[in-house]
Order: C-alpha cells, then structure tokens, then sequence
C-alpha cells in the first residue's frame, strides 16, 4: 500500500520521455499506472524512476491507417476511449466490446491498450485479443522505429519486446474485412473479473485465428485448430472436432481457481464458443 | 426487488417505532464526515507498521533493528521480547489444555501464521514505517507447518504451542436424549461421511486500526479504535498490561462494518499502547487489506465426519450423530467460545429429540479464527439443512416437504429443544410458504426446461436458518466450568438536558445497524414527542458513556439489549417527568400524561410544560420543592432473564431470542464449465416487532450478499506450506453490483414474548444464502449425474468436479434400511 | 528536458478551490487527499484498486484515487465527496435519494459511491438499472448488498440530475 521513494518525471514529448527511459537504468514507462501503481504499491517492483506519459498527446489518438486498412490505436488510448470511439465502432467494435468487460468504470477510465499489452500479465484481456486479430505493435527507441507482430512481442509474463529505453507508440488493428466476425469467450472470476480462461477468435474468409489467454506465459494460437477448420466448415459439430485435443497439447499453470486440466477443459470450451460466435458473426 | 408486509406485531408501536424513519446517521455519512478512527490525526504522532512473519511455522532466533532504527524519521521499535516483558500473556477462555496457550501482542519467540505480527515500527511517515520495517532483520528457524485441523490432531504433527502438549485447545461430547435408542428405531440411516464448512469472513471494507494516546500524568489510554466489543478488549488488555480498565479508554465512533470481525484487535491495540507510552507520541495504525485477510478473524472452518441420520419411512428424522471438527487457527482468541455457541441452535429448525455432537477443536498454523457474522452457529444450521437436504434427495423425499415435517410448528411455540433451549416464537412454514411463492416455485419445472433449451441446468435451493441473538455468556461454562460469566447486559441512559432536549447515550458499538435512529424511536414514542426530539449520541467512549461488561455490537441482540436498556431509561425518565409535573401542577401523577412533546394535565391539556421547562427545574431552578425533584438523568442497565446452565447436561436457555430467515434461490449451471450463477433470490425474515423496517430488511439483504460471495466466491484458501493463496481482492472475490441476483423480501413479525419491545435480534442472518445456494446446486446436478454438495463453498471448479465425478460425492452417502 | 526527482511541487484544483502543495513521487492521491489535505471523506477499503472507495472524480471521470500518484494529478481538476452538498450543507438529489433508499449502512463505501453515481449522472442523467449496475461495478460494498443504492441512484436520475 505504500510505495517506496522513486524519481519522477513528465516529458513533454515522445523523444524526451525515450530520452529518459533511455538515461536512466531501472525506469518504468507509467502510462494509466492502474497495474504499475498497484504493482508498487505491493512493492511487487519497485522502478528507481517513474516516466509519466500522461503529456504525450500524440500517443492518444484513434486513427486510421493512410490505405485505410488498419486502425491505430495510440498506446495511451485509454479504456473508455476505446468503448466512446466511433473509429472503433465502425472498423473493429470486438475492441470496445472487450474493452467493455475490463475491470470496472474507474479502471478503464484510467487504464490503457498500450499498458494492457506491455504488462502481458497472462490474464490481461487485450494480449489474446489483439493476437487473434493480427495486430501489429509500433516500438520507438533512441534507434528508431520497429514493427512487430504479435507473437514477436508478446515473449513471457511481464514481458514484451519493449526494451529499457523504448515506448511502445501504436498498436495497428487490421480493420474488420466484410464476412468477418470477431468474438472473445472464456470463464471470469465474477461478472467482468478477471479471466481464468479466454479466447478470442476471427472467422472469416482468410480462415479462423484463435489465440488463448491465461494458459501460457504469452498467448496461444490454436494454429493445429485453425488449421483443421481452414477448409471452411465452422458448424458446431466440425468446430468440437476441431478443438477435440486442443487441451492436452496445453500446459497451463494451476492456481487456487483452477487446476491445470481444469483449464485445459476451459480453453477447450471457449475456444468452440469463441469460434462458434465469431462465425455467427461473420454472417451477419 | 419487491418488499411484502404480513402480519404486524401485535405489541404497542407509536408513531415512531415500526415506522422506517429514515436515518439520522446518513447526513454525516453522504457527506463524508463520518469519523473513522483514520480520520483522526494528532500531531506528531507516529506511524506503525508490522513486521510480520513470512513463515507459517518458525522460531524467532534473532531480531536486530539497528538499521531500521538509523533510518531517518523512524522514531522507534516494539519487539517480542519487549512485549514478554512488559505484559503477561493474555487471558484464555479455554480450560486445559488451551489454556496454556500464551497469547501476546507480538510474537515471542516463536511464529505461529503467515503475517503474525513480529515487530512493530514507528515512523514520522507511513511510507518510512514500511521502508523502515524492511531494514528490520528477523532470524527465523522454519519449522514444518500443520494447516488442517484434522492433521494437527492426529500423532505426531507439529505442535503450535508446546505449553499445550498438543493442538487440541477444546473437545467436548454434547449429546441430548436418547440417541441411541432413535437409531435402533430407525426405518433408514443415513451416513454422511463429510461435511465441510469453509473458512472466510466478512472482510468489511475498512480495515483495523487505532490512534492511541497516552496520558503520561495519569497513565492513562485514549484509543480511537473501531473494536466493536471494548469491553471484552478491556478485559482482555488491562490484565495482560497490568493496569485496571480505567487507564484504558476505547473512542469508537463510525465503524466501517464489523460482522464479529473487529472483536479480537486487542493484542495490536495492546502493542500501539506500549509504543505510545514508549516513544511518548500519539501511535497510528492502520491495517491494510492484505494484513487484515492474513492476520484478522477468520471464520471457523469445520467438517463433519460420520454423520449419521435417524430416518422413519414417514420422511420423520428422529436424531442425528456427527463429529465437528473445527480449526480456530494459531490462537484462540474468542474460541473456544464457538465450541459451544453453536449449541443454541443444536437442533437448527427441527423437532428432532436425539443429538449427539462430538465437537473437538485444534490450532492450526493459519490465521485465527475470531467471531464472524452466523458465528459458530451458521456452521451447524448450514450442517442440518444439508442433512435434511441430502437425506431428501437420497430417501426421495420432496426438499420441501420434508422440511414442513420436521419443522418446529408455530404451535409449540416458546418450544424447548432437546439441550433447554427456548425458541421464542416463529411460524416456521408460513415462512416457507411465503419464500417459495416470491420465487415462483410453482413454475419452476417451466424454467428448469426453459433453462435446458439454452444448454444450462436449473435448481431450485431453500436454504432455513435462524438468528439466535442476546447470549447468556453462562454458556462459557459449559466449555470451561472454571468462568466466572454469565448472563448479559447493556446500558443506555437518557436525560432531559436544560433545554428540554431529550439526550441518549448507548453502550453499544453500531458499525452500520443504525442504532442513532432507532434508539430515538423508541424513546419518542415513550416520551410521546417528535423523534426529531430525540438526540442520541454518535459512537462509544468508555469514559463517557455509561456501559456494562458485555456492551458492545455483536451477536444479534441491539434490538433486545440496547433497545431493552433505552426502554428502561426512557421510561424510567418519563415517570420522573410526570412526576415533575404532578409537583408543579400540585396533583396526582395519575392525572399527568406525555403527549405531543409536553406533560400535561389529562383533563386540562392547557396545564402543560414543555420538556424545557421540565428539564430546567431540577438543573437550573429548583428552590422551593419541598422534597428533590428528579434529576431528568436516568440510566438503565437490561438484564435478559436467564440462569446458569446446567454445566452437567449442558443444558439451558442459552439465547433469549430466535430470529428466522427463509432463504430460496434459482440457480443456473453451466454444464460445460461448472460456472454457476443466482438467478433469482428471495428471503422471509421474522425478528418479531420492527422497529425500523427498513434498517431491518437493509441487514437481510447485507447477510444475504455475504452468503452470496461465501457459497460461490469467497474462501481463505491455504497452501500446504501456510500461505494464504487468497490474501487479497485479486483473489479473494467479493461480489459486486453486477453480480447480484435479482432480490425479493418479505417479512413476517411473531413478537417475542421474552424481549421488553417484542423485538428480537437480527443482522447477522444465518448464513441462510450459503444453505439455499447448496441446496440449489444439488437441485441443479441432479439431471447430471446427481452428485451431493457437501462443501459449503462451491466454486466453478468444485462444480465442474460435482459434474465430472458424481459417483465421488454420491459414494460418500451410504443408506442402510430396514 | 525533463527532469527526474523525487519530489514535486503541485497544483491541483480539489472541489473548486486549488491547492498547492510540495510532495513526495511516491504519495498516492489518496493520501495526499487524507493526510495532506485533511479530506478525509475519500477512503481506503483495500490495497489493490478493487474497492472503489477511494474513487473521486478527476476532470469528471470516475477514477480511483489510490491507483494514481499525487503528481499525476498535477494541474487537474478533481471533486471529491466533500464538494458535493452546497456551501450550507444542502445535499444533492442523489445524497438525499441515498437517505430515502438506505442505500447506505456503515457509511464507508458511501463517498465512493456517491462519486461513481455522480460521474455517471452526468455523462447519462436517467440511467437504467443496467447502467447503474455496470457504473457501480468497481465500488464494493459489504454492508447493503447493492440493492439499495442501485435503487437509490436510479431514482436520483428520475428526478433529474445533480
């Protein structure tokens, strides 16, 4: 509950807040700090310096890509800005719909896509999410500019590919292509908790994705399922078949919530629910 | 949610008592201007922070502070062998063997839970508390942990508290009538071989704290605290630190809920109080959530194993055999007291005549266990009601039916059970009826097939229960006959001040009940004047308001202690103020009434003085009165009428009052993965007169949401090596908005022949949500597989391993017949 | 260029009146509103921004206030229970609903409540029951069960706004 000393800083800009990130070994980006703070608070980590990025407007806005292909979302996008946007609405609404169910009113009103990623704590909602939809994250450092899929930058718990002295800037969502519908499923701890299990899944005409939450260090995609429902067929009964196997190929952690084959179960439940909904979706 | 109103309380109410006058205490609250004890501030006081142990089970070897104390700001330090020192061993409860145990304000010599309080740090800041604490250096020798109760009893597990020989702090065989004879007489037996009540509390959201001063020219305590019982911390601090109870003055004022768990803070009031005498400075503490869910009142968890049931072929139970075995944790605190409370309610709602418990109680290296809302009697009322569920669904009788049996009847009401307990009245089965008409019982086939078009499975769950309130603390004795308690008390006086405004001051100890309102409800009417007349006064000091040993808020008994003790002063006043009028106006008493806020002249209404005048005579004006005018200043101490059980039998009137609630739910289930949610809820109360509807169906619905978060949610889980895998909110799930049942009440008044108002006392509730939401899940599994619920707790996971493994719990009751 | 230290001095409006005060990196604003400011109406009820009752309004979002540091509050704007009743105490719609529907036992939920609703109220004047439900979902309360103050803040919004 009591936070250990730290140094403070609020850059004005992008390049002084890499600059500082940069000078200063042991310092954390604080973007919403609704997992940062309370992360020190436990003295789970304690960051020697605090960057703030609360003054970078340009990492705030909602976007669309100049061929119009891709949304941009900035990382300091907050949860609510996510659930209000007309951008979101229009080109990927499963971004608002999740973003809907993260923690409460208060937390997404403070709490960003970009901080969500860059914790990648194995239950956070948008890693699996955004893997499934095959976004792209934008890191900026003193070097420059990199652009990385997903499963090049989701690498364990905590952990992402923004290194000491980089900001992750963007993270690039391919807009919704017609015929293509998006869903996310799984089991909470209470109505819009914290997820033991999640899935989120495309279906469309390039075919199915489907990513796990909470079952790995980093998500999970179901290439062995996407790949045996690639010929088409996405009713219910070819979709059980297809995840018919999917858990045992899993290695889940256990927790006091759920047990390890417990949660091989869950992920197998949720993927066909999430497959199942994004193909009804894909309809409409 | 809808509320219906039945039959009202046939004893006299007034214009103010059994209205729901909204409450006084709301205007300071909306604002934010309640006083919790850490919105006191003194300054140059010190921060405190514990040091808390990391083991479960370990000696203390060393503890060096230097580097702490050579922090900047940090002011000083408490340790345990400080705390040897200095203060003798709290008081037990138990007879031996847990009498021996040694209970201190910190740790001495040896760890006995995760987050026991070891050191304890001062600092100018809160912040430099906590950073100081961790420069404290504490050697431990890891010792191997014992975490089920069941473990720390059998041969050779590893002994918390070596004084004791063992772990076992309490056993003791409790049976009633002729047990063996019911079970040669039964049709069927069946046989339960476990039945678990789980472990949590009530996590109220402020947690504890203190801000304690000490008088150095009198030697004196002043502690802003929100301990709900100051006099049981009173009796339990001042022999401990060697000083009588008047140097020691408890301040609550708002208490940011109770539940039974701000009962047992005395050992960290007792090393703030050292600390403030110590370093000559005010002492802050406040705990933090984490702290409070490793370190404060847990609930008693308990199994009961062999559970035998009498049965006749007519659905009749004629007795019942168990073993409970309860784990009070590393200290017993309050406990034993739990190995006999829950005998008040032995027979839970039933007519059955032949009990035999064998209650055995061990320590554990987990957290201890203190007094939680249903203490120690929802553990046993959750046990009958799953034994007369299981024996419903395993004989095939209709859960309903079977329970209408059995029930006590409204007709043998005041009814004895079998250990001389007297339930005062009730009608058991007007309340269930009631019950399954709010939740629609009749359609419940309709849903349970409307639910399986959408792939899930329906239940439909009652849950009994009753609210004994107003202890005879005489039971002590039945658990060691060496106590010297017994009966109850409360205090309360109220007096006319020169102004003629009616002033009320309580010994009680509200964390929410709304005791400011309804206590000036009853003295209105009394006094026969407006309730805005009435002040009483927020919150308890020990200095100031007058009190008794057992003054306090737990236990379910406001509406008869306190209201009973505001009753008797009001009308102790209300005789002295016709009296003062039949001296001024120079006629008989009988001839003066109250009315409308002035004593009068019945045939002469202009006669009147007003309650100004009446209090300014005997302060201000009161020469010539040839003898003394009352004083207009009355205090009353109520006494429930009840005598020292039988220690022998153990037998007696252990509660003067039995609330009812009437619980039913409609759960769905998801079968693919165990997920299971309240669809719909209701709950019957009867606590007799009301006083305050609203306050009164506003505690219904709080126990309701605690019982809700308990069976599906809530559960101090431990790891094998005594860490607390829930210490928190991450884990420990407390129910919000959104997770809420839709809710209907309803409530039915049987006045209590026993209580001064006809009131009986309620709040705590039963636990009757935990009881109707097994019941309904077991409803729910029977079109899959079938399985038993035998957990109190049943989280999605436990769900899924009801529906993966049915035979697994369905093997666990056997049924022999004849 | 920015600089690091580990204090700061700031300026923030609370409840129309600003304060300016010099302060550690490291003070949640919780505190800060506590123990600095003597406003003591916002509350701590846990240690991992779960409660809610530590919940204020900052540039009129609901936000916990234990979840971010006073100097993150720098320059903002932020309306705790305090500044709502008016200069004589008169109580908004929304606290008198709260008295009429006890909607509140212990109190100590109450402030964060109050707030959540409030913030609410004024994005969305005449909330259903859902909305109400979802916009309280951060705010626990171990006293009422919910009941209550649901019933209480969708009545506030029949009758119109604060």
């Amino acid at each position: 509950m009591l936070l250990r000393e730290v140094e403070y800083a609020r850059p004005a800009t992008v390049e002084e807040a890499i600059s500082l990130l940069s000078e200063h070994d042991g310092a954390r980006a604080l973007a919403g700090g609704q997992t940062l703070v309370n992360v020190m608070k436990a003295r789970a980590a304690s960051p020697d310096v605090l960057v703030d990025l609360a003054d970078l407007d340009e990492l705030r806005t909602i976007s669309f890509s100049a061929d119009q292909s891709a949304l941009e979302l900035g990382a300091m996008v907050t949860n609510s800005q996510v659930i209000a946007s007309s951008e979101v609405e229009v080109a990927r609404p499963i971004l608002a719909e999740v973003a809907a169910t993260i923690a409460d009113v208060q937390i997404r009103n403070r709490g960003t896509v970009g901080g969500n990623v860059c914790v990648n704590d194995p239950t956070n909602h948008y890693p699996p999410l955004l893997a499934a939809l095959g976004a792209t994250f934008t890191i900026r450092g003193v070097a420059g500019e990199r652009i990385l899929a997903a499963e090049d930058f989701f690498l364990g718990v905590y952990v992402t590919a923004v290194e000491e002295g980089e900001l992750l800037t963007t993270i690039s969502v391919p807009t919704r292509k017609p015929g293509t519908g998006d869903a996310m499923a799984g089991v909470t701890l209470g109505a819009h908790g914290t997820y033991l299990v999640s899935a989120a899944a495309t279906a469309g005409p390039a075919g199915v994705r489907i990513a796990l939450g909470c079952v790995s260090s980093v998500p999970v995609r179901a290439t062995a399922v996407e790949e045996k429902l690639a010929g088409g067929d996405l009713s219910e009964e070819a979709v059980r078949a297809a995840v018919a196997g999917l858990g045992a190929r899993l290695d889940p952690p256990s927790d006091v919530h759920a047990s390890a084959d417990y949660r091989r179960h869950l992920a197998e439940v949720s993927a066909v629910r999430a497959v199942l909904q994004a193909a009804e979706r894909a309809k409409g | 949610m809808t509320a219906i109103e039945t039959e009202a309380g046939t004893l006299r109410k007034g214009a103010a008592m059994g209205q729901s006058v909204p409450r006084r205490e709301d205007r300071r609250l909306v604002q934010g201007q309640g006083l919790f004890f850490d919105d006191v501030k003194r300054k140059g006081m010190g921060y405190l922070h514990f040091v808390r142990s990391p083991y479960a089970h370990a000696t203390i070897s060393s503890i060096d502070v230097s580097a702490a104390l050579e922090l900047p700001g940090v002011y000083g330090t408490l340790t345990g062998d400080e705390v040897a020192i200095l203060t003798d061993p709290f008081f037990q409860i138990a007879a031996p063997p847990g009498a021996a145990v040694k209970d201190y304000a910190l740790a001495v010599g040896k760890a006995r839970y995760v987050g026991e309080p070891v050191v304890a740090v001062v600092a100018e800041t809160r912040e430099r508390a906590r950073d100081a604490a961790e420069l404290v250096m504490v050697d431990y020798e890891p010792l191997e942990p014992v975490v089920d109760a069941r473990a720390a009893l059998a041969e050779g597990a590893p002994v918390l508290h070596e004084e004791c020989g063992g772990n076992l702090s309490y056993a003791g065989v409790w049976e009633w009538g002729d047990v063996d004879a019911a079970f040669a007489e039964a049709d069927h037996v069946v046989k339960i071989d476990e039945l678990h009540f789980d472990r949590f509390n009530s996590t109220p959201l402020e947690c504890s704290g203190a801000l304690v001063e000490y008088n150095r020219g009198t030697s004196q305590w002043t502690m802003y605290t929100n301990n709900q019982f100051p006099g049981f911390a009173a009796i339990m601090m001042g022999p401990a630190m060697r000083v009588g109870l008047d140097k020691l003055r408890i301040v609550t004022q708002d208490i940011g809920g109770g539940f039974g768990n701000k009962i047992t803070t005395h050992p960290q009031l007792v090393a703030c109080c050292l600390l403030a005498r110590k370093l000559n400075r005010p002492i802050q503490w406040t705990e933090w959530r984490t702290e409070f869910h490793q370190s404060m009142s847990h609930g008693n968890e308990r199994w009961f194993e062999e559970t035998e049931v009498a049965v006749k072929a007519d659905g009749t139970l004629l007795g019942f055999r168990t073993k409970a075995i309860d784990d009070a944790g590393a200290y017993l605190r309050y406990e034993p007291l739990g190995g006999v409370i829950w005998s008040q309610v032995a027979a839970g709602l039933y007519k059955w005549r032949n009990l035999r418990l064998e209650f055995t109680q061990a320590m554990t290296n987990k957290a201890p266990v203190s007094p939680n809302r249903g203490y120690s009697r929802m553990q046993h009322l959750w046990f009958t009601e799953r034994v007369i569920d299981i024996v419903a669904h395993t004989l095939g009788f209709d859960p309903v039916e079977i329970r209408r049996q059995n029930y006590v009847q409204p007709e043998d009401m005041p009814y004895e059970t079998p250990n001389g307990c007297v339930y005062d009245s009730g009608d058991y089965p007007r309340a269930l009826e009631l019950v399954l008409e709010l939740i629609g019982a009749d359609t419940i086939e309709e849903r349970r097939a409307e639910a399986a078009s959408r792939g899930k499975l329906l239940g439909l769950g009652i849950g009994s229960t009753l609210d004994s309130g107003t202890n005879n603390f005489g039971q002590s004795q039945l658990i060691n006959p060496e106590l010297q308690f017994s009966g109850n008390n409360e205090v309360a006086t109220v007096k006319l001040d020169i102004f003629g405004e009616v002033v009320v001051t309580l010994g009680t100890t509200p964390q929410g009940q709304g005791h400011e309102t309804t206590a000036a409800q009853v003295v209105a009417d009394i006094l026969n004047c407006d309730v805005n007349m009435v002040h009483v006064r927020a919150g308890h000091d020990s200095y100031w308001n007058s009190h008794a040993g057992f003054s306090g808020t737990y236990a379910s008994q406001f509406a008869v202690t306190g209201l009973g003790a505001v009753k008797g002063a009001a009308d102790l006043l209300a005789g002295d103020m016709v009296k003062l009028a039949s001296m001024v106006f120079q006629c008989p008493e009988e001839a003066i009434e109250l009315a409308d806020g002035f004593a009068r002249i019945k045939d002469n209404p202009e006669a009147a003085l007003p309650f100004m005048a009446l209090g300014a005579i005997p302060n201000a004006n009161n020469a010539g009165f040839p003898e003394d005018p009352p004083t207009m200043n009355r205090r009353f101490v109520y006494r429930p009428p009840f005598q020292v059980p039988d220690k022998e039998r153990k037998f007696g009137n252990l509660t003067l009052t039995y609330s009812l609630q009437m619980h039913a739910c409609v759960v769905e289930i998801d079968p693919e993965t165990g997920v299971t949610e309240v669809v719909e809820y209701a709950a019957v109360d009867d606590c007799g007169v009301r006083i305050n509807p609203q306050i009164v169906e506003g505690q219904v619905m709080g126990a309701t949401a605690h019982a809700i978060g308990a069976a599906l949610w809530e559960s101090f889980v431990y790891d094998e090596d005594g860490n607390l895998l829930t210490p928190n909110f991450y884990d420990y799930h407390v129910p919000h908005a959104l997770d809420m049942p839709p809710l209907k009440t309803a409530a039915i008044e049987s006045p209590s022949p026993f209580t001064p108002l006809g009131t009986k006392g309620m709040g705590e509730g039963g636990g009757g949500g935990i009881h109707c939401i097994c019941a309904g899940i077991q409803d729910a599994l029977r079109a899959a597989g079938g399985a038993i619920v035998t957990d109190s707790h049943n989280p999605y996971h436990r769900v899924w391993e009801l529906l993966s493994d049915p035979e697994r719990s369905r093997g666990s009751v056997e049924v022999s017949s004849r | 260029m920015a600089t690091t230290s580990t204090r700061k001095t700031i300026s923030v409006e609370i409840n129309g009146r600003t304060h300016e005060r010099d302060v550690p990196a490291s003070m949640l604003l919780v505190h800060f509103l506590r123990d600095e400011l003597d406003l003591t109406g916002t509350h701590v009820g846990c240690d991992t921004g779960s409660c809610g009752a530590c919940t204020v309004q900052l540039r009129g979002d609901a936000v916990k206030s234990c979840c971010l540091l006073a100097v993150q509050a720098d320059g903002a704007s932020i309306t705790t229970v305090e500044g709502l009743a008016g200069d004589e105490g008169e109580l908004t719609p929304l606290q008198q609903s709260f008295n009429e529907h006890h909607a509140l036992q212990c109190g100590y939920c109450t402030p964060g409540m109050l707030m959540s609703a409030t913030a609410l109220l004024e994005h969305n004047p005449h909330p259903s029951e859902d909305d109400v439900k979802v916009a309280l979902q951060g705010n626990l309360c171990r006293c009422t069960g919910y009941w209550n103050i649901i019933d209480a803040v969708v009545a506030a919004g029949e009758g119109g706004a604060r």
